[in-house]
């Protein structure tokens, strides 16, 4: 009895206060009820998701032989696995410490995955697509382009001239060009400045315009987290005797890249949602498959249910991505506290 | 001795840069001579023949390649001016919503941010091109009348059309940017200390005067900086504009690099269209900090 006054009580102070509140909260509620029984009406009743059912393979796999479809399948799942673990798992030691190991081997173990070799028939990268391909540019691109980051935030932290006036530069101007562009550049400028004769696929030169953007907002990223690291670390470090490279690496970099992590984290986050550009420019990512199966006489039309379902896969990707970087920041301040 | 040391560091670093330019740029000639293209800018004032949909000065496809590249620019400019106010003014909204007194509002305002940030720009863009504006089935609605209709062609407001490109890009680029706003103007009015609202509190101001007077003049040096960046990357997002079939400064120069087949030339001048945008902008918004920072010393 008590309690359920009570919980009156909480509702009317948070939603009733007054009449205005009133007003507000009842609109909200009318308009929030009957928009969610009619979108739930049309996905249940309305729509037509044979465009999604019939085309799964593809959307997940892109045009990857059929027979073959064990190893872009085995690796999303271990990315389902490492999240998995990461978010739920259990708490030995020695599973936590090689989750690390695990998370950095990923992107090559994708690569021996799709491309084949050593005993596994080789596939070509324009049989590569669907969300395996999405997942591979995003990881490949992270993997590269942090230690090409901190390399760039220390450089232009740096006191000699010339290499802080250089990282500046190819900071700034990076970041001032849209990520378009830089793809474009990939696309279309790479094999003009590669030795005449020379060819390199177009997934990898998607893999390295989007390095080269990436590292720029990784730098000012990390620099950020060094800028905050106060000089008495530094001092510190001198006063033990350490080498300017050894205060670098030992006491500095790790404290920065720490501060720097949620940032660190939405860049990763971005990458993704930012991998699908490569569907203008000729790749056939998830967004890409969309698309053309869009363009399929089939399935002409039907806009809707590819953009949410779509809209669905990314979401989710996207919002374990958040998850799993929010879980290590809380795993980060627990560590402060045992100092 | 360290000075000699850090010297030569710097001679090599430099060095290897430029032997690595060098050799990118002698790869480039000799890809420029294998393809027999060259480099030179007289294509820029050949007619450029293609037509424009949407052109806020006068042209013609007889007109040169130099003035369809300006008039690229101004519609990118037309596109990033609107989309800024419309994402300030719905950002700030759902900003405000997330940290008030009415629980409802803030869940509506989490949800809204948590979908648009959590998916890609460019799904989002062609989702309100392809499902919101050419999807309309009726041929005109019209919601006020005379002041405001909406059709697959796009919008009719106060007699002013818009095409159904521009909208849904002024559109998809404002939904996006505002989910990133909301939570700039959030953090800015949470790094402002609790005891500022209990003291105007107690002096028995109302809730609205006191944010607008107390709250938000000793939020805005924390939330400029973020909104910088932010309308940074609405300026660079507006690229996408290709998507939705807007001719902005790249579709344009798309275009023209598929006309001309000039690809180096073509980038150069977006490189640098873009480094003088990212100079206005920020130039523009520090002009805007130092006026705040002012009438908050005073």
């Amino acid at each position: 009895m008590g309690n359920s006054y009570n919980y009156i009580k909480y509702i009317k102070r948070v939603a009733f206060s007054n009449a205005l509140d009133s007003i507000i909260s009842l609109t909200i509620l009318s308009f929030g009820i009957s928009a969610l029984v009619n979108l739930f009406k049309w996905l249940v009743f309305s729509a037509n998701w044979s465009v999604v059912s019939l085309n799964l393979p593809l959307y997940l796999f892109g045009s990857f032989p059929g027979d073959q479809l064990w190893r872009p399948g085995l690796w999303i799942s271990l990315f389902a696995i490492f999240s998995f673990i990461t978010l739920w798992g259990p708490r030995w030691s020695w599973l936590r410490k090689s989750l690390p190991f695990l998370w950095v081997s990923y992107a090559p173990l994708g690569i021996f995955l799709l491309a084949g070799g050593f005993g596994l028939s080789a596939v070509e990268s324009q049989n590569w697509g669907g969300l395996t391909l999405t997942i591979l540019l995003t990881s490949c691109s992270a993997i590269v382009s942090l230690p090409l980051g901190i390399a760039l935030a220390l450089g232009r932290q740096s006191t000699l001239p010339v290499i802080k006036n250089l990282s500046s530069i190819y900071i700034d101007t990076m970041r001032s060009l849209p990520l378009i562009a830089v793809l474009f550049f990939g696309q279309l400028l790479i094999p003009l400045f590669l030795p005449v004769g020379l060819e390199i696929n177009r997934v990898s030169r998607a893999i390295i315009a989007f390095t080269l953007f990436v590292s720029a907002y990784i730098a000012e990223d990390v620099r950020g987290g060094l800028q905050s690291m106060p000089k008495t670390q530094k001092e510190a470090g001198e006063v033990l005797g350490l080498h300017p490279f050894q205060i670098t690496y030992l006491i500095i970099l790790p404290q920065a890249l720490r501060i720097a992590l949620p940032s660190l984290t939405n860049q990763a986050v971005g990458l993704l949602q930012n991998t699908s550009l490569m569907a203008i420019l000729g790749l056939v990512e998830l967004l890409g498959v969309g698309r053309s199966i869009l363009a399929n006489p089939e399935f002409i039309g039907r806009y809707i249910e590819v953009y949410i379902w779509l809209a669905a896969i990314y979401w989710i990707v996207c919002t374990v991505m958040a998850l799993i970087a929010r879980h290590l920041e809380q795993q980060m301040t627990l560590d402060k506290k045992d100092f | 001795m360290k000075i000699s040391y850090n010297a030569t560091a710097q001679l090599v670093i430099a060095l290897i840069v430029i032997l690595v330019v060098s050799i990118l740029i002698n790869n480039l000639t000799l890809n420029l001579i294998k393809t027999g293209l060259g480099f030179n800018f007289s294509w820029l004032f050949r007619p450029a023949s293609f037509a424009l949909a949407e052109h806020p000065l006068p042209y013609s496809p007889s007109d040169s390649y130099a003035w369809a590249l300006f008039i690229g620019w101004l519609n990118s400019l037309k596109v990033i001016f609107y989309s800024l106010l419309l994402s300030t003014l719905i950002g700030t909204c759902f900003g405000l919503f997330r940290i008030g007194k009415n629980a409802l509002l803030r869940l509506v305002s989490a949800g809204y941010i948590a979908i648009i940030r959590q998916t890609p720009l460019l799904l989002q863009l062609m989702f309100w091109y392809f499902v919101a504006i050419l999807g309309i089935k009726k041929s005109i609605i019209s919601p006020m009348g005379n002041l405001l209709s909406i059709s697959n062609q796009g919008i009719n407001l106060l007699g002013v059309t818009l095409s159904a490109e521009f909208t849904s890009l002024l559109l998809g680029l404002s939904v996006f940017t505002s989910a990133y706003i909301a939570e700039v103007i959030r953090g800015g009015i949470n790094s402002v200390n609790k005891g500022q609202w209990e003291s105007f509190r107690s002096l028995g101001l109302e809730e609205s005067i006191g944010l607008y007077k107390i709250i938000i003049p000793q939020a805005l040096p924390a939330i400029l900086p973020g909104l910088t960046s932010q309308y940074l990357n609405l300026a660079k997002n507006s690229t996408l504009a290709i998507a939705v079939g807007y001719s902005d400064i790249y579709a344009i120069n798309d275009t023209i690099i598929n006309q001309t087949g000039r690809p180096i030339e073509a980038f150069i001048i977006l490189l640098l269209s873009f480094l003088f945008l990212n100079l206005f902008i920020s130039n523009g918004m520090e002009v805007l900090n130092s006026m705040v920072t002012r009438s908050t010393k005073l």
